[in-house]
């Protein structure tokens, strides 16, 4: 082959495809189902056959959609030549930014296998010598209380008898220790947003707004929302602080800690511009700090502020990402007068994130509501405040491990997108989300039935705490606040016992003394 | 299985090689805390009796309940709480101690001196038992009034009672080989290694009479024979006899190492005495209020009280909810102040027994785990279950305040 030959045609330089959907001919029906709703544009109907042209993710709608199981998504083997170091994620990586030139974009957690601590402890269960409690027939609760905490309750002495003056603080009951986070209306669509508003009213468990301020027909979910107030307080109005069980203000997310809220023009649809008030089809950039925070003082007089504005009727709590000095952070915006304090660690999931910061800031949440756990008790002030812990809980394991470390209640986002239909693609920043969640476009959007996606939610979360009442009756434990940062039900079965020490966590084979 | 009973002897036994074949691997402690010791746990056998008139009981009554229900123990600990003891000495703080030596003992004296006047001390009366094994600690006791003005690490505020709980968890932390088994005024605790009887003779309870006992005998199931581990375990005027395993340890200890108690007995029952002194001497919680923080209502039953008690109730678990003792026990507990009091509680799925019994001229009060216990010295007696998580509360001179069958915030007063 000659030089001038190569020079007519460009070479291409792109990465080979990763997913490739294949059909089987003999019992495709030709109906076009898949390439219609296909929103990655990956197949098309060429000459009386779907054939697949690119740029599959695995989203998996095809397959769900073809009446005749025609498809399946083959992974393509690896084009790459081997090599360990530069391995093929390395490389994509570097072909994907040679052709772009910019900061990569990615979504969900991150996908990096780094060690789970979840799945190197083990639990604890009763035998003899106390007696194991069987859910089915004796009461095992759940449920949950978010809110401060005064760690004294004072009493009036009225001669014949104590009364109570008023409630100390507000609070708010979950009937399980588990909160929908913040996955805001924008990132997700209105079916998706209000699917699991539906699903937290139904489970009687809170649910975060997002960034995305609270749509006007979300009113009736109110008592139990959690508003969010992030860097570009987006939709934060008297109004929307009031009408709210709770305020949360965002200081950062575990998938990128250190950044801001992301939301990409794509997703700025009429809706979005509304609820957030920014101008159509532009980024939604919040800004990386809160430009009136620069230090704790200034924390604690936007607590006090969102206080004053809430009439002190509901909890005020601090969202942080689990960074490496998660201690004494925590510690200091107690002090600064935080009811609840939510740790979000770094495999948590996200609309929309810079990859480089997803894949490689912050710590991973075992570790952080441990060391929050222990440093809150060490300072006295474990029993002022309310700690959930968010940042990839996949499963009910996960939230059970996660309260025996130290957190009264889990937050969870993937878990339930993916009862709704995710497949965790990691293509929720492109805005073209096949099952109607991640998406603005009113013909995708119109793919997922709230009903169907609620209902879905209520399942996954009613059979997780089910297990969780399981687990706690093997344990002999009847009431859920008697597992919060009860490490000594947990063992550590991992290779790395340095890890177990800073968590607190005994090794397997360990006894009680 | 009961072991035949030996009689006493002055004599100290040498150690028997051939007759360890049948004892317990492991070592046995004396004040000293084995060494790697994280935690104890076991299940037991409890009694108490009080003359509700305020008349005295000898130490003999309460050594036949105990010893009664052998079954509930293994000779490794068994201990006695008499309140109303020392009446000559009742302003002053009983400080009993176990010392593995001499020199321990005159660091902890040296101690005292330091920080208020001994105004007597004397080296409490044991005797030799041919079943029980060594170590024998020695046991002294010494009556004490705190220094007012004392300083204690940098503090001048704290109460005497505060001085003497600071003082007692720093000898037991800090002082191998010292134990204070118990700091309250007019009450002293009479424990050890070995079953109910052996103790009930080592310290010769018959020479004791007072208005009200409670007692421990234990079955610990994977810990080390230990005297100072043995129940009751006792701080200020406060002692607990435990029969249980508390599955939220951790939590529950949290909370009163936040409050500044030192655990150094890593035992449950060391983390609820610490939490009825929490509670109601700190906190000023009335006793009904306290029990019902250790053993809450479930949230569906607390719907159904009036609705000012359910906001109670509410905010009691709310606040308290790491002082929540989950899993079985039965516990008694005494207290000297302000007049000698008993508080008998079981978890609130009431997993461990629990009885309460009072004769037929109304004076005497007993507790137990069992009937048998009660019936061995009271034939007439009437008995009665208290409800799971519902204190039964008596007072020297005030008679039974609760009977434990009470809705929760009746009697709310005491």
């Amino acid at each position: 082959m000659s030089p001038s030959n190569s020079s007519k045609k460009r070479l291409e330089l792109e990465a080979p495809e990763r997913f490739r959907p294949l059909v089987d001919y003999d019992l495709c029906k030709r109906c076009k189902k898949c390439v219609n709703e296909c929103s990655f544009r990956a197949l098309e109907f060429v000459d009386g056959m779907v054939k697949p042209v690119g740029g599959c993710v695995a989203c998996g709608r095809c397959i769900n959609v073809c009446p005749a199981q025609a498809i399946e998504i083959h992974q393509v083997p690896s084009q790459f030549p081997p090599h360990a170091n530069f391995n093929e994620r390395v490389r994509r990586a570097i072909m994907s930014q040679a052709s772009s030139g910019g900061v990569l974009l990615t979504s969900c957690g991150t996908d990096v296998p780094y060690p789970v601590m979840f799945d190197e402890m083990l639990l604890d269960a009763a035998q003899v010598t106390n007696p194991a409690i069987d859910p089915l027939r004796e009461p095992v609760e759940t449920m949950t209380y978010v809110g401060g905490r005064r760690g004294q309750l004072e009493l009036n002495d009225e001669g014949d008898r104590f009364s109570m003056g008023d409630d100390p603080a507000p609070v708010v009951g979950m009937d399980m220790p588990i909160m929908i986070g913040h996955i805001s209306l924008g990132s997700v669509s209105y079916n998706a947003q209000k699917a699991l508003f539906m699903a937290a009213k139904e489970l009687n468990i809170l649910a975060g707004s997002g960034e995305g301020g609270l749509h006007k027909d979300f009113h009736p979910f109110a008592g139990n929302v959690v508003s969010e107030v992030a860097s570009g307080r987006f939709g934060v109005t008297g109004d929307y602080l009031k009408r709210t069980a709770a305020v949360e203000i965002k200081i950062g997310q575990g998938a990128k800690p250190g950044h801001g809220g992301h939301l990409p023009g794509e997703k700025v649809s009429a809706l979005i511009s509304q609820t957030r008030m920014i101008p159509l089809g532009t980024d939604a950039l919040s800004p990386y700090p809160h430009h009136d925070i620069y230090s704790i003082e200034d924390l604690q007089q936007l607590i006090s502020l969102v206080k004053e504005s809430t009439e002190y009727k509901v909890p005020v709590g601090v969202k942080i990402a689990a960074v490496h000095n998660v201690g004494a952070i925590a510690s200091g915006i107690v002090r600064a007068g935080a009811d609840f304090i939510t740790i979000d660690g770094f495999r948590g999931g996200t609309g929309s994130t810079p990859r480089i910061i997803r894949d490689h800031v912050g710590l991973p949440i075992e570790v952080a509501i441990s060391v929050v756990d222990q440093r809150l008790t060490k300072e006295g002030l474990r029993n002022r405040v309310t700690v959930f812990a968010g940042g990839s809980i996949r499963s009910s394991a996960d939230m059970i491990k996660a309260i025996a470390l130290g957190a009264d209640a889990v937050m969870v986002c993937t878990a339930a997108m993916v009862a709704m239909g995710c497949r965790v693609c990691q293509q929720c920043h492109r805005g073209v989300c096949s099952w109607g969640i991640a998406t603005q476009r009113e013909e995708l959007v119109s793919r997922l039935d709230p009903d169907v996606a609620s209902a879905r939610v209520v399942r996954l979360f009613s059979s997780w705490n089910e297990e969780l009442k399981e687990v706690m009756g093997a344990m002999g434990i009847d009431s859920v606040e008697s597992l919060v940062g009860n490490r000594d039900r947990l063992r550590y079965f991992g290779p790395n016992s340095k890890i177990a020490e800073i968590m607190g966590v005994k090794h397997v084979g360990e006894g009680w003394g | 299985m009961r072991i035949p009973r030996e009689g006493c002897d002055e004599h100290i036994v040498p150690r028997d090689i051939t007759s360890q074949v049948n004892q317990p691997i492991e070592e046995h402690y004396g004040a000293t805390r084995p060494p790697k010791l994280q935690y104890q746990m076991g299940g037991c056998g409890i009694a108490g009796c009080m003359d509700l008139s305020g008349g005295r009981l000898s130490g003999d009554k309460i050594a036949k309940m105990l010893e009664t229900m052998g079954e509930r123990e293994n000779g490794l600990g068994a201990g006695y709480a008499c309140y109303g003891l020392f009446p000559e000495h009742r302003d002053d703080y009983c400080l009993q101690f176990l010392f593995d030596n001499e020199d321990v003992r005159c660091r902890a004296e040296e101690l005292l001196e330091s920080t208020g006047t001994v105004t007597k001390e004397e080296r409490v009366y044991t005797r030799r038992v041919k079943s029980m094994r060594p170590p024998f600690p020695l046991v002294w006791r010494y009556f004490f009034r705190p220094d007012p003005k004392v300083e204690w690490c940098g503090r001048t505020d704290l109460s005497d009672d505060d001085l003497i709980v600071q003082l007692a968890m720093h000898i037991n932390a800090e002082m191998p080989g010292a134990i204070c088994v118990s700091s309250g005024k007019d009450m002293a605790v009479f424990k050890g290694n070995g079953y109910s009887y052996e103790i009930a003779e080592f310290y010769d309870l018959s020479r004791y009479s007072g208005q009200m006992w409670i007692s421990h005998s234990r079955f610990p199931t994977n810990s080390p024979a230990w005297w100072g581990g043995a129940h009751p375990l006792s701080i200020l005027d406060w002692a607990v006899c435990h029969n249980g395993e508390i599955t939220s340890y951790g939590i529950n200890r949290k909370l009163v190492e936040m409050a500044g108690y030192r655990c150094s007995v890593l035992t449950d029952t060391e983390v609820v005495t610490y939490l009825w002194d929490l509670l109601v001497r700190k906190q000023r919680l009335p006793i009904p209020i306290a029990a019902f923080a250790l053993a809450p209502w479930y949230h569906s039953d607390i719907q159904r009280l009036d609705p000012e008690s359910a906001r109670l109730a509410k905010w009691i678990r709310i606040t308290y909810k790491e002082a929540f003792l989950n899993g079985p026990f039965s516990i008694i507990v005494g207290r000297r102040e302000p007049e000698v009091t008993m508080i008998a509680l079981a978890d609130r799925k009431k997993l461990r027994p629990l009885l309460v019994g009072k004769s037929s001229d109304d004076k005497i009060l007993y507790t137990a785990s069992e009937e048998c216990a009660v019936r061995v010295v009271d034939q007439n007696a009437e008995t009665w279950t208290p409800n799971a998580g519902s204190p039964m509360i008596a007072r020297v001179g005030r008679g039974i305040l609760r009977d434990g069958t009470e809705q929760p915030f009746t009697g709310v007063r005491i």
